[in-house]
């Protein structure tokens, strides 16, 4: 028993310590490392400042795609020029609703005073929130939006640019004399709002058309599986695959680069390989997000409005740039 | 040949809270078969892992061949020549025969298995004992009996001169024990050394030359078989003269408990029908492969039946699974106590505890702590369990204290009909003796006792009735003052012919 | 007499213990296969057979690993972390300038090391398998995640051109190197299981370990090994991933772990260890990547898709341990012959 105890102890450490080194590092205002995990604690009102910093987090999907990385930068440039923000970034290690709401209910323990969330989907976190919303949290949603009422919602429109990569593609194929055939999806799950939204306005874009656009494939966004997706997609013949995130992109660019580029290839998310993959002619565009204008907007409007002003606009587009050779 | 290939001398073992081994001396000649004796705890098993390498001792010297032997380890053990068949077998169940033989040893050649070469190996010891089977069986599709075949084959194939056979016989029948000690006498004339470890006292008769007898973990004594008598082995290894083997005592007959017809269960049970009345104990004799014990399993319903008509006082019960039974007041205590009868990882007092939770658990199914270890404290006080803590879990328990709980669990329910499947088999004397004492004040009360028994004697020393049982068919009942040993063997061996044919399949 | 060896040999091979279910698995397979290719003719073109037996590879790969640690009774939950760690480790040190054949090797050494904590948790420190395997499932993904600050890796660029041939893009007589890869292993690991004294302890552990110990076998050394086999399986997993994405992805390999156990039980490999064998293991990953591949050609909607995997995976299982159940009951029958 003694030697299980002390094995599970063992792994147990080990996995906390991974764990701690892997979280995103937080900085204060004057750009020093603190902890984690505020311990700060309770009943403090959050309606009045402490002292002169409003302590305001971020709270994405996950930490590892580049993707939150660049809002959480955006974010950080905004706080740094405010001058007025003690600003801290959380998120799970994994997509995961549970871990989302811990992390939520970590920042109201922390003494939050507004909260920039990119949420993992329309209902999991509404309850969490309406107890932030209680305690005077402002709520700012960066990249997705639940379906509860906040300050903002700064965010791309998914489905509008999803209906500008399909018009993309279009306008390439009409170049190529292409009018009909038969256009693969690959993209990551049905229940992850952005992509599904871009899905939905790709498809948009090709209704009264002579396309076909064959049963989507959901690859989680692992690029490798992805690929496989993409490649069976090309023995179907199809004359143009969507990508509805980074790694079906990815995936997609490299099947096509492997059978030889006919084959038109949309995508989303800014990448170094998805770059690449453009530069060499192997996709034709990827959609690319503007998380940084997210973060860096969201955050003064955050504050905008614990200065006590109001906010006219519900909902900014923040966009997406169409990266092409 | 009269020197002594093995000599333990001073030898002394204890473990947490038990002195296991204190201070015996062991001997063994070449080409002599010793039994060595001893109850339950006695300290046999502890003295043979010892030699075997598996345990190390505390104290005392070890000679092999003439030779002190410092460090034993099962590797060195095997190297010397020693080699254990245990009780409880130990065969890789998916090899086949060969590859179970050569385990650990296998014969390569530059880094390949020569499976060849271990199938003819294994081909020649099989032959050399006499066995009927193959190398490439699959071990898992053998019967027990021929599984522990291999284990003596095994134990050969290591050019063993010292064999240390662990109640060799508990689960043969009769010819495959003749086939044995036809083994072992072969092996005694070519100068092998063989300790035979057995609770079948009769038995040694035909096979010991010698006897040793352990009690309380102290040497007691040695001497040749022929200068002494059972009586007095049995006295010296409990210590005192066992008068009475059997205590037998009279009740009269009372009203009919139990009543069943028609019971048919597959090839081993047949148009079962029989009664069973308070005051009284039946005895269900027969050889293996009878279908008592599935007969009692049918009866219980832990098998399916095909048919079969239960009466308890009278009224019908439908049987179709444990709890049917149980909840009529019917219960078993199974043949293989540690697969059937005990949850082994469980501590003493959960295995009490477990078919009784409805009574010590409040209605939301909360179990009351205090009325579990009241309950366990009762069984184990009322049976004479020795154990050290009942928190600790049922494997570490002798055989003899492992029964008595599979008992006591059903005793704190008030049964109404219990029936037994070899209720003493690998247990000692002095436990048997309270398993006996156990089965009579359950028929003092009136409840109902039904039990299996292999030993001829045992059937005839408590039962107030037999029932002989043959290829599936009762083919005899008899009242005790008419029954002989010659009697019941005549009535089970009915059906020979193809008893002997189904015991090869 | 002569002519009675061949047939003899043949029923030898097929009365060989395992076959029965490869044999079955594998008519399984056929008929996906006819039935696939009906629903979409595109299903039998040589570029999809292509691409499918590559698609297959890294299945058989991770397959065989479990395969080796289930039939010591045993499991390896972290498989799939392993060849996510493989995958950033080596696209990692590839975009930093390292030589990816050194890379290669560093990937190989992490992974290693991995399956050796994992064999010592479970053999020396007696931890159950599955808690033990949770562990450094745990570890490992948190390895490939800290290995590039929590960033997918950027491309591994030009210079790692060959090694990406090596390991995905390129052909040899024909097929895929992946296939030659996966074969390569899988024959090398087949051999030892089967006919080597490794082999055959691995065989007996699963089947009864205290029967195995008082052999003599080296019972630590023994499940290490299994784990050291599944360790190098999944590091080269891993590395497919990078050569096939030109970078390394955090999250590669995830639940890989799952999709090998139903591989292995597919195709005969008993959760309880002692029995199946790797050809099985064979059959296993290719209905699974059949399914996957076949699935999508027919044009079925991503509901029918899990639906249908899961049918499968669950009544294989189902076999797995209900039948073998039934078997050691009526087998205990037989032997209670009283």
């Amino acid at each position: 028993m003694k030697k299980k105890l002390l094995a599970l102890v063992l792994i147990f450490s080990l996995v906390f310590a991974v764990v701690g080194c892997s979280a995103p590092e937080k900085t204060d205002d004057n750009g020093q490392n603190v902890e984690n995990v505020d311990n700060g604690t309770n009943g403090e009102d959050s309606g009045e400042s402490k002292g002169e910093k409003f302590k305001v987090y971020l709270i994405t999907m996950d930490q590892m795609d580049q993707h939150w990385v660049t809002v959480d930068q955006g974010a950080k440039k905004a706080a740094d020029e405010l001058g007025n923000v003690d600003y801290q970034w959380l998120a799970p290690d994994v997509k995961d609703d549970a871990k989302q709401i811990e992390s939520i209910n970590n920042a109201i323990a922390g003494g939050a005073d507004a909260i920039l969330l990119a949420a993992n989907g329309p209902d999991a976190v509404t309850a969490t929130l309406k107890e932030a919303e209680a305690e005077g949290i402002k709520i700012v949603y960066v990249d997705s939006p639940a379906d509860y009422p906040a300050v903002q919602t700064l965010a791309t429109d998914n489905e509008a640019a999803g209906k500008t990569a399909g018009e993309e593609m279009l306008n390439a194929l009409k170049e190529k004399g292409v009018t009909s055939g038969k256009i693969g999806v690959v993209s990551v799950n049905t229940s992850t709002d952005s992509t599904v939204k871009r899905e939905k306005g790709f498809r948009a874009a090709f209704e009264g058309t002579d396309f076909t656009i064959l049963e989507t494939q959901y690859a989680e966004g692992d690029a490798a599986r992805s690929k496989d997706a993409a490649a069976n997609y090309i023995t179907e013949g199809v004359v143009g695959i969507f990508g509805g995130n980074e790694g079906s992109t990815v995936g997609i660019g490299n099947a096509i680069k492997e059978v030889g580029g006919e084959v038109i290839g949309v995508g989303f998310d800014k990448s170094d390989t998805i770059l690449q993959l453009i530069d060499e002619g192997y996709l034709l565009a990827t959609m690319a997000q503007n998380p940084d204008v997210m973060g860096y907007e969201g955050m003064k409007t955050a504050v905008n409005a614990l200065e006590g002003n109001t906010i006219d606009e519900d909902y900014v587009d923040t966009g997406v740039s169409v990266l092409k050779k | 040949m009269s020197n002594y290939i093995v000599e333990l001398e001073n030898v002394s073992k204890g473990f947490p809270g038990v002195k296991a081994l204190d201070n015996v001396t062991f001997k063994l000649k070449s080409g002599e078969v010793l039994a060595l004796l001893g109850e339950n705890g006695a300290g046999k098993s502890t003295l043979m892992k010892i030699l075997s390498g598996v345990y190390t001792k505390d104290s005392g010297t070890i000679k092999v061949f003439g030779k002190v032997i410092d460090e034993m380890d099962p590797v060195k053990a095997q190297e010397l020549g020693i080699a254990i068949i245990h009780q409880e077998l130990n065969m890789c169940e998916h090899l086949t025969v060969a590859q179970n033989i050569f385990l650990g040893r296998e014969l390569t050649s530059k880094g390949i298995l020569s499976d060849k070469e271990m199938n003819y190996e294994a081909a020649k010891i099989i032959k050399r004992l006499n066995i009927d089977i193959q190398p490439e069986t699959i071990v898992g599709s053998l019967s027990v009996s021929k599984q522990q075949m291999v284990e003596i084959a095994k134990a050969l194939s290591t050019n063993a001169k010292i064999l240390i056979m662990d109640e060799p016989t508990s689960a043969l029948t009769s010819n495959e024990i003749d086939e044995l000690f036809t083994i072992i006498k072969k092996l005694r004339d070519e100068g092998h050394g063989i300790v035979y470890i057995s609770h079948r006292l009769e038995e040694l008769e035909s096979i010991v030359d010698r006897v040793m007898i352990l009690r309380d973990g102290q040497y007691i004594t040695s001497m040749d078989y022929k200068d002494t008598t059972l009586k007095e082995i049995i006295s010296m290894m409990v210590g005192r003269e066992i008068t009475e083997k059997y205590p037998r005592i009279e009740r009269n007959v009372g009203k009919k408990i139990m009543e069943v017809k028609n019971l048919n269960a597959g090839n081993h049970v047949r148009d079962i029908n029989f009664d069973l009345y308070e005051g009284e104990i039946v005895g269900i004799a027969g050889l293996m492969g009878a279908g008592r014990t599935e007969t009692t399993r049918a009866l219980f319903g832990a098998d399916p039946k095909e048919s079969g008509d239960v009466f308890i006082d009278g009224a019908q019960i439908k049987i179709d699974k444990p709890l049917d039974s149980i909840k009529a007041g019917v219960v078993l205590v199974p043949e293989d106590r540690k697969k059937d009868g005990l949850c082994t990882k469980l501590s003493i007092k959960e295995n009490i505890a477990l078919p009784n939770l409805d009574f010590i658990s409040s209605k939301l199914g909360v179990v009351n702590r205090k009325k579990e270890n009241n309950m366990a404290e009762k069984t184990v006080k009322d049976l004479h369990i020795r154990l050290s803590d009942f928190e600790s879990n049922a494997e570490s328990l002798s055989g003899g204290n492992q029964q008595k709980v599979v008992v006591g669990k059903w005793l704190a329910r008030n049964s109404r009909v219990v029936i037994f499947d070899e209720p003493t088999r690998g247990i000692d004397v002095a436990a048997k003796v309270e398993i006996y004492n156990l089965m009579n004040e359950l028929k003092d009360k009136g409840i109902g006792v039904l039990f299996v028994s292999s030993e001829m004697q045992e059937i005839l020393g408590i039962s107030d009735r037999i029932l002989v049982m043959a290829d599936g068919r009762i083919t005899k009942e008899l009242k005790i003052e008419e029954a002989t040993q010659d009697i019941i063997l005549e009535y089970a061996t009915k059906f020979d012919k193809r008893l002997e044919m189904k015991k090869e399949a | 007499m002569e002519s009675n060896k061949t047939p003899q040999k043949f029923v030898k091979l097929f009365s060989k213990r395992g076959m029965g279910q490869v044999i079955t698995v594998s008519i399984g397979l056929v008929i996906l296969i006819i039935v696939f290719g009906f629903l979409n003719p595109n299903f039998f073109s040589n570029r999809n057979i292509s691409n499918l037996l590559r698609q297959i590879a890294p299945i058989i790969l991770i397959g065989v690993g479990q395969s080796y640690v289930l039939i010591t009774g045993n499991i390896d939950l972290s498989i799939g972390s392993v060849v996510g760690m493989s995958c950033m480790v080596s696209a990692t040190l590839m975009t930093k300038g390292l030589n990816p054949w050194l890379a290669v090797i560093v990937s190989y050494i992490a992974s290693l090391a991995i399956g050796l904590l994992n064999g010592k948790l479970i053999s020396k420190a007696k931890l159950p398998a599955f808690i033990a395997t949770l562990g450094t499932m745990t570890i490992a993904r948190g390895i490939a995640q800290i290995v590039n600050n929590n960033y997918n890796t950027d491309s591994i660029g030009s210079a790692a051109e060959g090694f990406r041939n090596f390991f995905y893009y390129g052909k040899t007589l024909g097929l895929y190197n992946t296939i030659w890869i996966a074969f390569a292993i899988w024959f090398i690991f087949n051999f030892i299981l089967s006919r080597t004294r490794t082999g055959r302890h691995i065989y007996a552990v699963g089947s009864n370990i205290h029967a195995a110990n008082l052999s003599g076998v080296n019972i630590s050394s023994t499940i290490t090994k299994a784990y050291l086999v599944s360790a190098v399986c999944s590091a080269t997993v891993g590395l497919i991933i990078t050569a096939t994405s030109g970078m390394g992805t955090m999250d590669a390999g995830n639940g890989y772990e799952l999709y090998a156990v139903a591989s292995s039980v597919i195709g005969g490999v008993s959760t309880l260890g002692g029995q199946g064998i790797l050809l099985g293991t064979i059959v296993g990953a290719s209905i699974w990547g059949v399914l996957q591949n076949g699935l999508q050609f027919a044009g079925a909607p991503v509901a029918i898709r899990n639906i249908v995997i899961g049918i499968i995976v669950i009544i294989s299982v189902l076999l797995d341990v209900v039948v073998r159940a039934n078997k050691n009951t009526s087998k205990a029958k037989s032997k209670a012959k009283s």
